[in-house]
């Protein structure tokens, strides 16, 4: 673990400064200033050796000192704006992992267990076509039919059950208040169906195939040959198995929200980390980026840890060499 | 007897011996590239060689440029289905006939021929292709069957492989033949508007007058609501025929997005070429030599993975900008790179698995026993086993290319203008898509689709046709195919 | 390997008399699988029958159809197979075929239950053996919780396995493979069945497994009176657990005999050759003796004798008519010893003439003619 986090925020470093955009210009804009630009240059560091930098790099990184934000917000710590902005990607990213779980694995279950039948190609079709559309049109796609929804369906999107509008941050103070509950969910649906997209595609077309072949092995048959009713066979016996080779695709959908969401947010407006990234990107406002890859990393680290902790709760085969799945 | 059924004869030998069948095959192609040739010069000196011509030295610079001006000329030559031939570009008298078109048709179907005509062309290369095989298969191979031979023949019958097929070919044709199968040249409507013009019958006047295509496309444009539009499979008041309507900049959306296709395909291919490369060589050197060296690689394929892909390729894409590197081909070059950089471990990871299991078949100790070098066993014990996942992962990965260039494009880190590309076509309508101009952001959007699923559908195919019983788990790579890393 | 045939439950009497009485009536069971070339005749016309308390041993290579015989009977033959509606499978009375699955889910394990070959594959890796045991108890004899648990324990030492209050919560990965098949055992066991089956139980185990294992299996017979099936490929299991052996040849059975009697006294040609190919019974021999051939996929009703092209004592008729099971003399000493031979040698107290008559009327009486009747069910 430790080696790969060291090397990414290598590569990060090696990204920032070995290219061609100069911080301090940066910093000071096209104003042109010598001087103020030599004394910004001097306060950043950037007149130390190079090695030098690098090292300063990831002490504070591996102490998790983030620094301050250069450009986009200037002179803010960047866990401050972590703070405020990655709330929303979180709420974003988690009902981005669970509708695709609740509704494409579900469809891909029913799939297999009724396989060639017609609902089984147009759940199957389906999720091809899902899994091939690009989230950022799917996204402006939504926006203009929401924005619509009067005139193309009859009711008002933004006025229906809670007030909430289409385009902005949702609203994630004091959630334990059901209204309020109701209206950040709203307000993130329309963004996490289209985030979900293709994580849904993938889970339900996986999911068929875990579930067609979990149904013939011959534990399955074991099961029939006692007389275990059909239902108790699928939801005991089918579904846990089905879910092991899935495990990995969850999670691994789950790291790749981390980039989607950069398109996903900027169409509808959620500032989260996504979007902030790519303003520090556009910005060059490098503390910010790197303390954002940094933490991406973590993030990603850690989601590999849950992947195999999942994997140690369904299969209690996992961990003993040999007789693996 | 015959030199075919010796073992020992290199194929130059059994050409030679048999020379009838292989010369009736170069004749067609010959023919057939004979036909195109200008077309496909263009397309050769579309790419972009100045990467090369500036990282040469001084001297060779000059032959560079003289090649490139060979090739330019070239590129000029005459074709059979080109739009000099065909022509869509016309106005219509009172009368209701048409001046200027192809045998005087309207230049919807003047156009829409052209496109039959190019695209019966490029099916005729498809033909002669599987032809080729055959040939090669029946008269100068000398094993009378191979496995390849039975792959091919289960993804003849892969509806679902075929059906991949059928797409992407229809988009490869659109790329390579981008410049012929528009209703204009990208040239003339996008890039250079104000250096061409464009002949029409003005109503008033009574007479044929000549504009600057610049102006012609100001008056063209599709700006939803409000008033002006122009649709799909629609003319505008310039009796210029438009396919897939007009962006809100008045040029012309097929145009666009055949080229479009161009630098999409490029992207993806190169990159893929040098991930997929860059993934065997790796895959056979850890399968061979394991120990150290998987060791050293899987850190370094698993930091790289550990980052998200999209957001590493925006950082380093913008931290390029302005660099001569990022002006070749608007930025395609750059792309490409990336994507193959970052692409790379997910590639590895892939065939790292086939990779290892033919490394643990006995004929590769028994080629280690008797000294073979590495390399040769690498090449030829192992590669073969390797490719055929290649290809299928890499079709997959393909998809993810596409989806995620465009959602550069369509944030503004992609590809810049006034290169085309799919992904600014929507960012361009993104304000107009609950209107009447709703064809700009949408039809990009749905092509992309469509390629993609093709060449998801081609992967599925190519897997069903290499071992119809394997257990290729293609789900994470599916995953992030699918998701574009992330797009 | 002689024949044990001092076993309490090989009472002659149960074989002759009303053979309706049986537990297990099997009358001509067909079972076919329709791939898009062609059908399959899996199982074709096969007949016989299981008394309570009795093992019946089903012999034959691979290929020859005991597995879907045992299949069709627990009725997990599921599409593209499907059995030929003049089949017959009557168990305590009772007609299985045509129930529906949910009549057959109460038969099954309760009435049959089945032992696989793999037991590694057959319990499901996810959940304990205790709990798949349970499973059986709760589905069966109505016992959950602890009542559940102390009775799998008690049915994991009946099976010989040490220390099973530990192995009650283990998995099955966690078990060797011996210890496993007595676990699947267990399970069967469990359901408190009148008939079990075992399909090819000792073959994916070490030798000196398999010996305790049969052991293990005679014990249980014994203890709760269960009929067993035994369906093997290996004549050495044979002669040591069953009380009567039908013999299968490409879905047809082709000899059925008491143990003693078909050792002693093989009649139909191929019998003979699976007793002579056995190595252990050619020691000095320079050679093996081996059944030249294969055994063929039957892909059409039987219109001759499947044997024949292998068989070195065929004749002309053999490949015209379809021999059909004939009582045979017996020559052990138990007198009706039900032995039958389906060979056109047989039987053999008649000419050849007469012989090949019979057959032929014996077909058409039992619509072996089957040409006409069931050979075309798609």
């Amino acid at each position: 673990m430790i080696p790969i986090v060291f090397f990414g925020t290598t590569i990060t470093f090696v990204i920032l400064r070995m290219g061609p955009i100069d911080p301090a210009a940066a910093v000071i804009g096209a104003s042109g200033d010598t001087e103020a630009y030599q004394s910004v240059r001097r306060s950043l560091g950037l007149d130390q050796p190079l090695w030098l930098q690098y090292v300063d790099y990831l002490r504070d990184l591996f102490t998790l000192q983030f620094g301050y934000s250069w450009v986009v917000n200037r002179g803010r710590p960047v866990w401050e704006l972590i703070g405020v902005y990655a709330p929303r990607t979180i709420w974003l990213g988690f009902w981005s992992v669970m509708l695709p779980l609740f509704v494409g694995l579900p469809l891909g279950f029913y799939a297999g267990l009724n396989p060639n039948t017609l609902s089984d190609y147009v759940a199957s079709f389906g999720g091809i076509v899902w899994r091939a559309m690009p989230n950022f049109w799917l996204a402006v796609i939504f926006v203009a039919v929401l924005t619509q929804s009067e005139q193309l369906f009859g009711f008002q999107w933004e006025s229906w059950l809670v007030e909430t509008n289409i385009v902005t941050p949702p609203d994630l103070s004091e959630l334990w208040v059901p209204r309020n509950f109701l209206g950040a969910f709203k307000a993130i649906l329309p963004a996490a169906l289209v985030l979900g997209s293709a994580s849904m595609g993938n889970e339900m077309r996986i999911g068929r195939t875990a579930v067609l072949e979990t149904k013939n092995e011959n534990y399955v048959e074991t099961a029939r040959a006692k007389g275990v009713p059909g239902r108790k066979i699928v939801y005991k016996h089918v579904f846990r198995n089905a879910l092991i080779p899935l495990v990995p695709i969850i999670t691994g959908e789950a790291f790749l929200l981390l980039g989607g969401s950069v398109l996903v947010e900027t169409v509808f407006s959620i500032n989260g980390l996504g979007y902030l990234f790519y303003a520090a990107t556009i910005n060059a406002d490098l503390p910010l980026v790197g303390s954002l890859m940094f933490f991406f990393i973590l993030l990603s680290v850690g989601i590999n840890i849950v992947q195999d902790l999942l994997y140690t709760l369904i299969d209690p085969r996992v961990g003993y060499g040999g007789e693996g799945a | 007897m015959s030199v075919v059924d010796d073992e020992d004869a290199t194929l130059r030998e059994r050409l030679t011996d048999e020379p009838g069948p292989a010369l009736r095959v170069f004749a067609v192609v010959a023919a057939l590239v004979a036909v195109e040739f200008g077309a496909l010069a263009n397309l050769v000196m579309s790419l972009p060689w100045d990467a090369v011509g500036t990282a040469l030295p001084g001297f060779v610079q000059g032959v560079a440029a003289t090649l490139a001006g060979v090739g330019d000329a070239l590129a000029g030559l005459p074709t059979l289905l080109s739009r000099s031939v065909i022509d869509n570009a016309g106005y219509q008298l009172p009368s209701g006939e048409w001046e200027g078109t192809f045998m005087g048709l309207s230049p919807a179907i003047a156009w829409a021929i052209r496109v039959v005509l190019i695209y019966a062309y490029g099916f005729v290369w498809l033909l002669v292709g599987w032809w080729s095989y055959l040939v090669y298969r029946d008269n100068y191979r000398h094993a009378n069957w191979a496995p390849v031979d039975d792959m091919v023949g289960r993804f003849r019958n892969h509806s679902w492989g075929l059906f991949g097929l059928a797409i992407i070919f229809a988009f490869v044709v659109l790329a390579v033949f981008a410049p012929a199968l528009g209703p204009t040249t990208v040239d003339a409507n996008i890039a250079d508007p104000y250096l061409h013009s464009i002949e029409f019958y003005n109503e008033e006047t009574g007479s044929v007058e000549e504009m600057y295509v610049g102006d012609a496309n100001g008056d063209s444009q599709s700006r939803g609501q409000g008033g002006e539009n122009v649709g799909p499979l629609s003319y505008d008041q310039y009796d210029r025929f438009h396919p897939f309507g007009t962006l809100p900049s008045g040029k012309d959306l097929f145009t666009f997005m055949a080229a479009g296709a161009r630098v999409s395909l490029f992207i993806g291919v190169a990159s893929l070429a040098l991930a997929g490369g860059a993934a065997v060589v790796f895959a056979l050197a850890t399968a061979y030599y394991k120990g150290l060296v998987d060791l050293g690689i899987v850190i370094t394929s698993d930091s790289i993975q550990a980052m998200p892909q999209l957001l590493v390729i925006m950082l380093a894409s913008f931290v390029l900008s302005g660099t001569w590197l990022a002006n070749l081909y608007n930025g395609g070059v750059v792309l490409a790179l990336l994507f193959g950089l970052t692409g790379w471990p997910g590639l590895w990871r892939a065939v790292r698995g086939p990779a290892l299991q033919v490394s643990e078949r006995e004929w590769i100790d028994a080629a280690k026993s008797f000294g073979q070098r590495p390399s040769v066993t690498m090449r030829k014990h192992m590669l073969p086993y390797v490719v055929g996942y290649l290809l299928i992962y890499a079709s997959l990965t393909l998809g993810g290319v596409i989806i995620g260039v465009a959602g550069l494009s369509f944030l503004g880190l992609g590809i810049n203008a006034p290169t085309p590309e799919w992904g600014r076509a929507v960012s361009a309508g993104q304000p107009y898509v609950a209107t009447p101009s709703w064809h700009i952001s949408l039809l990009p959007g749905i092509l992309i689709v469509i390629v993609v699923t093709g060449f998801n559908a081609l992967g599925d195919g190519i897997r069903d046709a290499i071992d119809p019983q394997s257990d290729v788990d293609t789900g994470q790579q599916d995953q992030s195919a699918a998701a574009g890393g992330g797009a | 390997m002689a024949a044990d045939s001092s076993r309490p439950d090989a009472d002659a009497g149960t074989a002759t008399e009303a053979a309706d009485d049986r537990l297990l009536e099997v009358e001509n069971l067909q079972t076919v699988f329709h791939t898009e070339r062609e059908t399959i005749r899996a199982v074709d016309g096969i007949s016989f029958g299981i008394a309570e308390g009795e093992t019946l041993g089903l012999v034959g290579e691979s290929g020859s159809g005991k597995s879907v015989t045992a299949r069709s009977i627990m009725g997990l033959v599921d599409s593209p197979g499907e059995l030929l509606p003049d089949s017959s499978i009557r168990f305590d009375g009772r007609e299985l075929t045509g129930l529906s699955e949910k009549q057959y889910e109460r038969v099954r394990g309760g009435g049959v239950a089945m032992v696989f070959q793999d037991p590694l594959s057959t319990l499901n890796p996810v959940y304990t053996v205790g709990n798949q045991i349970e499973e059986a108890l709760s589905l069966h004899r109505g016992l959950s919780g602890m009542d559940a648990t102390e009775k799998a324990i008690e049915l994991l030492e009946d099976v010989g396995i040490p220390d099973a209050a530990r192995r009650v919560s283990e998995y099955p990965h966690e078990f060797s493979g011996g210890m496993r098949q007595r676990a699947v055992i267990a399970m069967a066991l469990a359901c408190d069945p009148d008939l079990l089956i075992c399909d090819e139980p000792t073959t994916a185990l070490d030798v000196t497994i398999q010996a305790q294992i049969l052991e293990l299996l005679a014990e249980l017979q014994e203890e709760h009176g269960l009929a067993i099936l035994f369906i093997t490929h290996d004549m050495g299991v044979i002669a040591e657990v069953c009380d009567r052996v039908a013999v299968m040849y490409a879905g047809e059975v082709v000899e059925q005999a008491p143990v003693v009697e078909l050792f002693e006294n093989p009649r139909h040609p191929y019998t003979r050759g699976l007793l002579r190919s056995i190595p252990s019974t050619q020691r000095g021999a320079d050679r093996l003796e081996t059944i030249e051939g294969e055994v063929p996929t039957p892909n059409a009703p039987a219109t001759d004798c499947r044997f024949a092209p292998r068989c070195p004592e065929a004749f002309d008729a053999c490949r015209e008519v379809h021999p059909e099971p004939v009582p045979v003399a017996a020559e052990t000493a138990d007198e009706g010893a039900d032995h039958s031979a389906a060979c056109l040698l047989y039987p053999e107290n008649e000419t050849r003439g007469q012989a090949v008559e019979r057959h032929t009327s014996e077909g058409e009486t039992t619509g072996a003619g089957a040409a006409d009747s069931g050979g075309d069910a798609r």
